[in-house]
């Protein structure tokens, strides 16, 4: 699971109130750096999709900060040493094995060889 | 895509075969076509060989009307002997161009790897007749040709009667020596081996067998240009299709049909259908793609493989799909494109409204009971509306049953699949192939060409919605065994549902 997709998860448990399922907690056992091919205008592109603070949060929370200031700068699209950052924390971290939490109902999914499971059971639905 | 250097070298005609209902979509690819998809065009192998939603690509050799189904058989052979006889300066310039091509050819690479799970939605009539040519074709044997150092290749040739396409399945070995071939046409003119590999449809097929016409043929191009048939390890294939529409002989460009996909390991959805569908998704560069339903993962590696600038999800909730699809992504090296996740389709673990395109293949009518698919439908619908940005598109792939009960559920619009007429052809000649690149500098797929979009939208003047989804276009298409249909939904602003 990179942290891209970690940004888009959110838990649906029922009773968990309106957003509050969003962030993930992220406790990895294993985390892998790959290499991925550096795409300015793909990563100028994710941005605004981006909840910039949790991403900020996750990539602190596995040690991967990479000096991402916690505040989004202005004007960041042509600024490739920023980009390239945030390319790293985006497509490179990957978290391969450990758990994410839900923030309101404490429920756990675990994540196995890269793939999250967020399968509910009927009854959490 | 190098334009200027792509376009090198005379027009050359070809045609191309396409699945049933994927017509109008390589269509888009080539800009122009009809019917079995005859067109003219300069532009070099590498760029034919991307062509995505087509099967097979031929060379076109004779193209004419129908062969008449008299009872007297001799006249009818006549007609076939024809086709050789009538004008071999044709057939002599084309094999000269089929040579060159051979000759030019770019790097074959992957080309030999046969992919055996490929085409999994196989149909009971594709297992049909192995053909056993006859003794007297002359099988020759060239154990003396001193270049002769490949095994023999042994081929069996899968003919399907009622589908509009034929898949070959062959064994290949090694690709035939090339130098072996330049050798043996050049040094005998014209002598050179062959195959005649025949399917016969419509009333012909009534009267003869397409073996019958096969060995006609054969025999007659043996005394005609003193070719020699070898079954086994030709130099050549010959590919003739007798229907009631037109009598077509071509030679194979490609040793594997363009749907085989050498990035593709484990095919799940026929790949030209699971292109197709990527192709009316708008998908754009930095776009968020979900298959909620990926199993193999076969659409998701289509998409990114033509559109690779976009962050794709897939889920599944079956763990040996998401292996599968898992080792199929790391084969095509899309590990960076293409992220799994384990999750239900009517509870996606993602925020309303932050996916641009969903995109699936709806699995229904084959494993599961359909009466409790209906039930399922619109919860799952519901979701895909739910994770779904306003102008979003939704591409679904519904079985054939799935659709006769989807009536109350989606819409009434769509009753009609809008396919071309498979049989319909270009009396006009062929016009002309300027680019082979489906996309435009945004990355959406180029808009079909505006005689066709009338036949698609008149479907649509009494759109039906599924809450804010609105039915867009549909196009049947078929699985081999099955037909199945396209869907295209856009989600409207609520403000703009009446």
């Amino acid at each position: 699971m990179k942290l891209l997709t970690h940004n888009m998860l959110t838990s649906h448990v029922r009773g968990v109130r309106p957003g509050g399922g969003f962030p993930l907690r992220i406790q990895a056992t294993e985390v892998k750096v790959n290499n991925v091919d550096f795409n300015q205008e793909f990563v100028a592109r994710m941005i605004p999709k981006v909840e910039w603070g949790a991403l900020v949060e996750a990539a602190e929370s596995l040690g991967h900060l990479s000096d991402l200031p916690h505040e989004l700068p202005p004007e960041y699209e042509n600024n490739e040493d920023f980009l390239r950052k945030v390319h790293h924390v985006l497509l490179e971290v990957e978290v391969m094995e450990g758990i994410l939490k839900c923030p309101d109902s404490g429920r756990e999914f675990p994540i196995t060889k890269g793939i999250p499971n967020m399968l509910l059971s009927e009854e959490e639905t | 895509m190098a334009e200027a250097s792509g376009c090198a070298g005379p027009f050359i005609r070809y045609f191309c075969t396409a699945g049933r209902g994927l017509e109008p979509f390589l269509l888009r690819e080539v800009e122009y076509v009809s019917g079995k998809v005859f067109f003219t065009t300069n532009s070099e192998l590498s760029k034919l060989k991307k062509l995505k939603s087509g099967e097979r690509l031929f060379l076109l050799l004779k193209k004419h009307a129908p062969i008449s189904p008299s009872r007297n058989k001799g006249k009818v052979f006549n007609e076939i002997q024809k086709l050789v006889i009538e004008d071999p300066r044709c057939w002599l310039d084309i094999i000269s161009i089929w040579k060159r091509l051979r000759g030019n050819k770019v790097e074959q690479g992957n080309l030999s790897k046969e992919n055996p799970e490929s085409l999994k939605r196989k149909s009971e009539e594709e297992i049909s007749i192995i053909r056993k040519k006859q003794k007297r074709e002359q099988i020759l044997e060239r154990v003396s040709d001193e270049c002769h150092v490949e095994e023999q290749k042994k081929s069996v040739i899968l003919e399907t009667n009622n589908m509009d396409f034929l898949t070959e399945r062959k064994t290949f070995l090694e690709e035939t020596s090339e130098s072996r071939i330049e050798k043996s046409v050049d040094s005998n003119n014209h002598s050179f081996s062959f195959r005649v590999s025949c399917r016969c449809s419509g009333a012909i097929a009534k009267v003869f067998t397409s073996q019958e016409v096969g060995r006609v043929l054969g025999i007659t191009l043996i005394k005609q240009l003193g070719w020699k048939a070898d079954l086994r390890n030709p130099d050549l294939e010959l590919f003739v299709h007798l229907n009631d529409i037109y009598s077509v002989v071509g030679i194979p460009v490609f040793r594997l049909p363009l749907a085989n996909r050498e990035y593709i390991q484990t095919a799940g959805l026929r790949s030209t259908v699971a292109w197709a569908m990527a192709s009316l998704a708008e998908i754009s560069t930095g776009a968020f793609v979900l298959d909620p339903m990926c199993g193999l993962g076969t659409i998701l590696l289509e998409a990114a493989k033509e559109w690779p600038n976009v962050h794709y999800l897939g889920a599944d909730i079956n763990d040996s799909q998401l292996q599968g699809a898992h080792e199929n992504i790391k084969a095509a090296g899309l590990m960076d494109k293409i992220e799994l996740l384990k999750a239900s389709v009517i509870a996606l673990p993602l925020p309303s409204e932050s996916v641009d395109v969903v995109i699936s293949d709806i699995p229904f009518g084959k494993k599961f009971k359909i009466t409790k698919d209906i039930k399922l439908l619109p919860n799952i619908l519901r979701e895909m509306e739910r994770v779904l940005h306003v102008g979003g598109t939704v591409v679904l792939l519904v079985s054939q049953d799935l659709h006769k009960h989807m009536g109350g559920c989606i819409s009434n619009c769509v009753e009609n699949d809008t396919s071309l007429n498979a049989t319909s052809d270009n009396k006009n000649g062929a016009a002309v192939v300027k680019d082979l690149n489906p996309k435009e500098e945004n990355g959406s797929p180029r808009s079909i060409s505006s005689s066709i979009k009338g036949v698609e939208t008149e479907h649509f003047n009494n759109v039906t919605c599924f809450g804010s989804l609105a039915a867009v276009e549909s196009y049947g298409v078929s699985l081999g065994k099955t037909d199945a249909f396209i869907y295209k939904y856009r989600k409207m602003p609520a403000a703009g549902m009446q």
